[in-house]
């Protein structure tokens, strides 16, 4: 206990000697971590619209018209493809009733037609965008499918927005935690050499490496974790009355945006913890190399 | 605790010989002069010592321990019963006389009470109390030598290693650091010290050390400076 006073007086007296340096980091780690944090939200928000958008997208498989097939065999034998995540099977006495509905009061028009032309269909839902065009080779490689019908373009472009959504917010990410991590490192990096023969000197007086190092590894963790709860606190601040303007002038979007408070707190405490790791980590390895090479006898 | 150089030989990059083949053996609570000139290796065999330095060739015990087997982990726990005072005095210039004799404890994790009693004791023996507050920039050679010389005293080390501690001092000052080093000795503490200092050798007489180009040419007990 004695020590960790100890400890804690010497990380104030580095923070207050270096409190230029430390402001610059803290707020350049702000900053990183408020973009790293403010992307991820983003691209976790467009995921969750596109993932919706998936889920409404839908392949539909008409059978050949043959009253000798077994239409339980065809359906099992679809929804063993690994790309399908939901069927229904539709008769054709459905498919009907179901095109009437849609057609409202112009329904008559199909009474024209005399024999329903429509065959036992399937509407498949699939995993992810992606998997639609690989269904609908599948598909149109079977015999008892007559037709395959589905947003082909639509697919294509949801699922290269998906792609380019998750690389964006990985090179943000990396970016991110480069930068941060380079601050932070760099910080350190001064106040261990501004203080290099003090270190020295504490070391041949009988100071273990430990005592030396820990004041300089809290620094920076110290750093981050203030950093990481500005950005926390920035993101908090924007991205509320952010999401709500989207939803008042979008409001299509509604359903597609994380908009539960538990959530959006939860993923900045996670945001925190991680700046002062990524702090704690950085600080640790500079430390422990610049300790190491002070205190090597010769 | 007694030290004990076998056959030491230190040499540094790329092809200086700093001590060349150097056995001696120093009693417990004895008093060394190590003497020679500037370059003759006093300060290289004070630094195997406190293992500052490791030897190139032959061992270096202290209280039959083999400095070179020491793990690095226990080189702190060696080091506070080593008083050491250098003659750049080392001294950290952002604290206080104060604070710079009360971390040594403070590293050893020693109460804050028992810190202030015990620095405040050792202020006093070197005659600094009203300076306490000072910076060392703030203080004479002298002073800042017996700065220096308070924390090494802070823990009661067993051993004291003075590299030159009067080599900047005027006779007056040296004078008066001498008198605490025979002190720190008469309480049974042994002191290694190096010194350039005709007078003190031979005002003293104690056991002298002399090296020359990194070799041992005398070690004789109530010596002289000159042979």
């Amino acid at each position: 206990m004695t020590t960790f006073k100890y400890i804690l007086r010497d990380t104030w007296r580095l923070i207050v000697h270096h409190w230029v340096l430390g402001l610059l980091t803290l707020i350049t780690a702000g900053v990183m971590l408020w973009i790293l944090g403010v992307t991820t939200l983003l691209s976790l928000n467009l995921e969750n619209l596109l993932s919706r958008l998936e889920s409404e997208l839908v392949v539909q498989a008409y059978l050949v018209k043959d009253n000798t097939l077994d239409v339980e065999a065809v359906a099992q034998k679809i929804q063993s493809l690994e790309y399908v995540y939901a069927m229904k099977i539709y008769s054709p006495a459905d498919s009907l009733a179901k095109l009437q509905e849609k057609m409202g009061s112009q329904s008559r028009a199909l009474d024209m037609l005399g024999e329903n032309p429509i065959p036992f269909n399937f509407e498949i839902h699939v995993h992810k965008a992606e998997d639609v065009e690989h269904l609908v080779d599948e598909l149109n490689a079977m015999p008892e499918v007559d037709d395959v019908v589905y947003a082909g373009l639509v697919v294509k472009r949801i699922s290269a927005l998906s792609r380019i959504s998750s690389r964006v917010a990985l090179i943000m990410f990396i970016l991110s935690v480069i930068i941060t991590a380079l601050v932070v490192y760099n910080t350190i990096h001064i106040s261990l050499y501004s203080r290099r023969e003090e270190i020295g000197i504490m070391y041949l007086v009988g100071a273990t490496r430990a005592y030396i190092a820990t004041p300089f590894v809290l620094e920076g963790t110290l750093l981050s974790l203030l950093g990481a709860c500005i950005a926390a606190a920035g993101i908090i601040g924007v991205y509320f009355p952010g999401m709500a303007m989207i939803q008042a002038n979008l409001p299509f979007l509604r359903n597609s945006i994380i908009t539960d408070r538990a959530v959006i707190f939860r993923f900045c405490a996670l945001l925190t913890g991680f700046g002062a790791t990524l702090g704690w980590v950085c600080s640790y390895i500079i430390v422990a190399r610049f300790i190491n090479s002070i205190t090597k006898p010769e | 605790m007694n030290i004990t150089f076998s056959e030491v030989t230190k040499t540094f990059e790329p092809d200086i010989t700093a001590l060349f083949d150097i056995s001696l053996n120093i009693e417990q609570g004895e008093f060394v002069y190590v003497i020679g000139q500037t370059g003759s290796g006093k300060s290289t065999l004070l630094r195997l010592i406190t293992r500052e330095l490791l030897p190139s060739a032959g061992t270096v015990a202290v209280g039959g321990f083999d400095l070179r087997r020491m793990r690095r982990a226990d080189v702190p726990y060696y080091r506070r019963d080593v008083g050491l005072v250098a003659q750049d005095f080392k001294l950290i210039s952002s604290l206080t006389v104060y604070e710079n004799i009360a971390f040594v404890m403070e590293a050893m994790s020693v109460p804050k009470r028992i810190v202030a009693e015990r620095t405040r004791d050792v202020i006093n023996q070197v005659g600094l109390w009203r300076r306490r507050f000072m910076r060392p920039a703030q203080l004479s050679g002298g002073e800042q030598q017996r700065v220096a010389i308070a924390r090494a005293l802070a823990n009661s080390p067993s051993l004291f290693i003075a590299d030159e501690p009067t080599g900047n001092l005027d006779f007056h000052t040296a004078a008066e650091v001498m008198k605490i080093l025979f002190a720190i000795n008469a309480a049974g503490v042994t002191v290694v010290m190096s010194t350039h200092n005709q007078s003190i050798v031979n005002s003293s007489r104690q056991r002298v050390i002399e090296l020359d180009n990194g070799k041992l040419i005398r070690d004789e007990k109530g010596g002289l400076y000159q042979a």
